[in-house]
């Protein structure tokens, strides 16, 4: 039952911002001032993080290729896992730390330092003013995030393919345009973008309803990085489900 | 720089510490509690989930590279034990145990609890940190087995519900490829993971600043920090072992 009540919350919490978007007019410089923030704040790190979960791919695919002499897909075939399924996955882990925890310590600390309740006071919506911002800004630059992160990693792939399986540059290359189709190019940004509307649904909810003090600021932040890893998972599953229904039923 | 000499001489503790004894049983016990059992549900959620997702995408390259789904549990157990099961252990173990060890250890720093233990003349690394370092490495190799299991469990489930294989064909396909070497390194693996997150989320509770503010950051950078180092440290093992599959 508690997790009912909670997913409600979280959707009348999502319908208010949904609201908010739709009736008030949204504070460029506001808005621009927070893309700008997050993504600047994490884009080092996902595209460190990005190139290793490429090599990572390509290490694993390079010995289970090799007992087939089949190096010359690798690069098509780690570039492809990558796209569809892992790159996202572990690059959005990473963006939950990186944003989501960030974000619910932010407006969880506002939260419980009164500097909300003072918004109210002065007769200012806190949620045109704190919350929309961060949701767009969190949903669009994950989304920009995670593009950068798939680059990254796909040069991750291709360097670690020279390295470990002797594969040039051009040769990895080449093999892509045979395994990456626009469906899996598709399904990656489509996941990108799932993972951007959860991740930033998750911490602005938590973060803007912390209580009690520091420890509840460490709570709201402890519980929007497993909630939001949990939740990949599971969306990450609904995406290839649904994508794979949807593939079936197109070639078909 | 002024961080990095600190974090050293922190680190050089801590590694004498849990090298030697007198270890406080009872808190690592209590600490397998939290760490430990209080993980497996949500562990085990996700890795099933992980599982299902593999399989449909193993299913979808093998039908493009070789045009059949023969290979896909032998090929799919392969990245599970290698890969899958111990790093998405770690992650999840790294936002779950490692936030809520920064956010504890930050709030004691922060009420003055770590300077009251100095001054009782308790050793505030060996009564709070090398508990959670011990306790941490078992857990994690332990749920890591737990998480190898359950995923190869629900693959085999979802090859049965949808490639059409038997239990039997499913588990000759995967005896073909992956054999026990393959657990004892996701077991070592586990266990460097497990050594990382405590000692990283243990540092930045430690040098927790005052306030709300302090506390939020300190646990950020913990789950942060633990990130990428598993993602790096990942690529160095799996590097290594590479050469020994």
């Amino acid at each position: 039952m508690g997790f009912l009540n909670e997913l409600g919350r979280i959707l009348i919490f999502v319908g208010k911002i949904l609201k908010t978007i739709k009736s008030k007019s949204i504070n460029c410089p506001d808005l621009s001032r927070q893309i700008y923030r997050v993504t600047i704040q994490a884009i080092s790190i996902t595209a460190f993080s990005g190139f290793f979960v490429g090599a990572i791919m390509s290490i694993q695919f390079n010995s289970q290729l090799k007992e087939f002499g089949a190096l010359t897909v690798l690069g098509g075939l780690a570039t492809s896992a990558t796209l569809r399924e892992l790159g996202p996955l572990l690059i959005a882990f990473m963006l939950s730390g990186k944003i989501g925890a960030y974000t619910s310590a932010e407006l969880g600390t506002m939260r419980v330092t009164e500097q909300i309740d003072a918004m109210r006071c002065l007769g200012t919506d806190p949620i045109e003013h704190l919350v929309v911002p961060r949701f767009i800004a969190i949903v669009l630059s994950s989304f920009i995030l995670l593009l950068v992160g798939l680059l990254s990693s796909i040069i991750g792939g291709a360097a670690l393919g020279k390295i470990v399986g002797g594969l040039s540059a051009q040769e990895y290359f080449n093999a892509i345009p045979h395994f990456v189709t626009g469906w899996s190019i598709a399904l990656g940004l489509f996941k990108c973008l799932s993972f951007g509307i959860l991740l930033a649904t998750v911490c602005t909810y938590k973060g803007y309803f912390t209580q009690g003090g520091a420890r509840g600021v460490g709570r709201s932040v402890i519980s929007t990085a497993l909630i939001t890893m949990v939740g990949i998972v599971v969306v990450d599953w609904f995406t290839s489900y649904l994508a794979r229904s949807l593939e079936f039923l197109w070639t078909s | 720089m002024d961080e990095l000499n600190s974090f050293e001489t922190y680190f050089k503790d801590v590694l004498r510490r849990t090298l030697s004894p007198p270890w406080r049983k009872k808190e690592v016990v209590i600490q397998l509690d939290a760490i430990g059992v209080q993980s497996v549900p949500i562990i085990l959620f996700s890795i099933s989930f992980a599982a299902v997702v593999t399989i449909m995408e193993y299913a979808y390259h093998m039908k493009l590279v070789i045009q059949t789904a023969n290979m896909v549990p032998g090929f799919a157990a392969l990245l599970i034990l290698r890969e899958l099961g111990c790093v998405i252990t770690a992650l999840l173990l790294a936002s779950k145990v490692g936030a809520g060890i920064s956010a504890e250890i930050g709030l004691m720093r922060i009420t003055e609890q770590i300077e009251a233990l100095r001054l009782l003349q308790i050793d505030p690394i060996r009564l709070l940190v090398v508990p959670r370092v011990l306790a941490t490495i078992l857990s994690a190799m332990a749920l890591t087995v737990l998480a190898n299991g359950a995923c190869v469990f629900f693959s085999m489930l979802m090859s049965i519900s949808n490639l059409s294989y038997s239990m039997g064909t499913y588990f000759s396909a995967m005896n073909r490829f992956a054999s026990f070497k393959d657990l004892i390194l996701s077991l070592i693996k586990a266990a460097v993971f497990g050594f990382v997150i405590p000692i990283v989320s243990c540092y930045y509770g430690l040098s927790c600043e005052d306030g709300a503010q302090g506390v939020g950051r300190a646990t950020t950078l913990a789950v942060v920090t633990n990130a990428i180092s598993i993602i790096v440290l990942d690529f160095i093992l799996t590097w290594l072992f590479s050469h020994l599959y």
